[in-house]
């Protein structure tokens, strides 16, 4: 597998970073590396938020995302998306919560640009908006196919009390449905 | 040698692990932004194993604690970020005067003042060296990678316990917060190492816990077990009671130096990342390292022949290995995230002012590009 470079934005406290430390974690424990890094503002929340993560096969040193290689980048706010989305490589994807989110024209013929609406499946479909974060688990990896879904599922659901694995597996399939109906 | 494990987590949570892996059995802090991790995990994991970690009423308290509880023999810990240190500055000079082990943990963010809290920097670089007044010898050292904040947590614990005063382990918010897989030594490996401070036991009237020879630690018995003596501020004497007599105060701050300086061998750490054949070398630490080690990378690739000097242990500087190393490169470049901290110390090992500065103070890491543009340019 060649590296894959994702990119997830949002404000502070949406629970974008646990989506990176699972990324990593899986993909480490599938054999191979990865590693997450974020950047957030004092702000507790309402800050713009971005977590960089890097899979690859090999060990990656520098621990950011490189602009221009990014491959893949989820945003479910507008302040950060229009900061972070300049890293995002000529015709990635980038999908949006299109509630929260505003790309211009010309960011629509520079990019993929998707649009799920993350945050109401979270709310209104799964019931609980703080699943948010696995809806868009679900979604980055139906787009990049980055890792082995079982070896993602079961990492997540270590990371969640066990309470809420009924509640987060559903968010999951939710966030992998919409990604499918919007790839075809 | 026994298996290593592999563990996925953050730099803060690997420090935290490796205190509690090294002995450690008491925190005292505060937490701040970006060290509260470290917090976080001990309140977790000492509690369990009969230790205790208490959330002080300020960065004061924190440091004040962490002194008593090591007074008592324990060793001890407390961590924080650069605002941190300020306010414990006046406490961890009393740590150096009275010869006191204490590992402090700062993870670097921007500075001065409250400054950028949750943005990386390097700016504490000074800061250890001399923290508080007076003349002392800091031994600091400085993670470039997860598996150091783990290694090199170990490590300060042994080396507070050798020489007998703070040492600093310097992260920084690149590396504190980076999530990724680390590859530890086994838990047997770290114990086996652990090396307690010297204890003294012949008669407690002979007991003179600073009466020791010019190079040497003081040797302090921890409290409440037979040995009385004294701790204080002021200058004092072979059993630790205020002195203003002339030679004693003399030999006091001598031997402060001496007895970090007469053992470097012990403390000094560097790693040389393709330097034997290259023409530039580049000098970083820290999170700066990991970029120059990409650039590096690219630009070896390119034909370009770069190598990276990067100190593990900052204070006392390598600077005999920078000194040989300043004569056989005539270009040097310097990389890190400060106006030049560590670039005056290299100045000064190499004996020259001709060497090039990278230096970065918005917040911001360094790209691997901003490095290999730099050398481009300059060289």
């Amino acid at each position: 597998m060649s590296k894959i470079v994702m990119r997830f934005t949002g404000v502070g406290g949406q629970g974008v970073l646990l989506a990176g430390e699972i990324f990593a974690a899986a993909k480490i424990k599938d054999g191979g590396f990865g590693i997450k890094t974020a950047t957030y503002t004092s702000q507790v929340r309402g800050g713009p938020t971005v977590v960089d993560i890097q899979l690859d096969d090999k060990e990656v040193f520098y621990p950011y995302a490189i602009d221009g290689e990014i491959d893949f980048m989820l945003s479910v706010a507008d302040v950060s998306y229009q900061q972070f989305k300049g890293g995002v490589r000529d015709g990635g994807t980038i999908v949006i919560e299109p509630n929260l989110v505003h790309p211009t024209e010309e960011d629509r013929k520079r990019w993929n640009i998707v649009e799920i609406p993350i945050i109401t499946i979270a709310k209104e479909e799964v019931g609980n908006v703080i699943t948010q974060s696995v809806v868009a688990l679900a979604i980055a990896n139906t787009y990049t196919k980055a890792l082995d879904e079982q070896v993602l599922i079961d990492t997540m659901l270590s990371k969640v009390p066990k309470k809420v694995h009924e509640l987060n597996l559903k968010a999951y399939e939710l966030g992998k449905k919409y990604a499918l109906e919007a790839m075809k | 040698m026994s298996a290593t494990r592999e563990v996925i987590a953050n730099g803060n949570e690997l420090a935290a692990r490796a205190a509690v892996d090294a002995g450690c059995k008491f925190f005292a802090g505060y937490p701040l932004t970006p060290s509260s991790e470290i917090m976080h995990v001990v309140s977790d994991l000492l509690p369990k194993i009969g230790g205790a970690a208490i959330q002080m009423e300020d960065e004061i308290g924190g440091v004040a604690a962490a002194i008593g509880a090591s007074m008592s023999g324990v060793r001890s810990f407390t961590a924080t970020s650069g605002p941190g240190i300020s306010l414990k500055a006046e406490n961890l000079g009393l740590a150096q005067m009275v010869e006191n082990p204490l590992v402090v943990i700062n993870v670097m963010r921007g500075g001065p003042s409250t400054g950028l809290p949750t943005r990386v920097s390097q700016g504490d670089v000074a800061q250890a060296k001399n923290p508080s007044h007076g003349d002392y010898k800091s031994i600091t050292v400085c993670a470039g990678n997860l598996e150091e904040c783990y290694t090199e947590t170990v490590r300060a614990f042994n080396l507070a316990d050798r020489f007998m005063q703070p040492v600093f382990v310097l992260l920084d918010e690149t590396i504190g917060h980076m999530h990724s897989k680390a590859v530890l030594p086994s838990l047997e490996e770290v114990q086996a190492g652990i090396k307690l401070r010297k204890t003294f036991d012949g008669a407690p009237e002979d007991y003179k816990p600073y009466g020791v020879g010019e190079d040497e630690p003081a040797v302090l018995n921890p409290m409440f077990q037979g040995y009385r003596y004294h701790m204080t501020g002021l200058h004092h004497g072979p059993t630790g009671f205020p002195t203003e007599e002339i030679e004693t105060c003399r030999k006091l701050i001598d031997r402060l130096f001496k007895k970090v300086e007469a053992h470097q061998d012990e403390i000094e750490s560097n790693e040389e990342y393709m330097v034997d054949d290259a023409d530039i070398l580049i000098i970083g630490y820290g999170s700066a390292s990991l970029a120059i080690r990409e650039a590096v990378n690219t630009l070896r690739a390119e034909g370009v022949k770069v190598g990276m000097f990067r100190p593990i242990t900052l204070w006392p500087s390598p600077e005999a290995r920078m000194h040989a190393l300043g004569q056989k490169f005539e270009k040097v470049l310097s990389v890190e995230l400060n106006q030049g901290q560590y670039l005056e110390e290299i100045q000064r090992s190499m004996g020259r002012l001709d060497i090039e500065k990278l230096t970065k103070t918005n917040g911001r890491p360094f790209s691997p590009a901003d490095i290999i543009e730099k050398v481009k340019e300059v060289f």
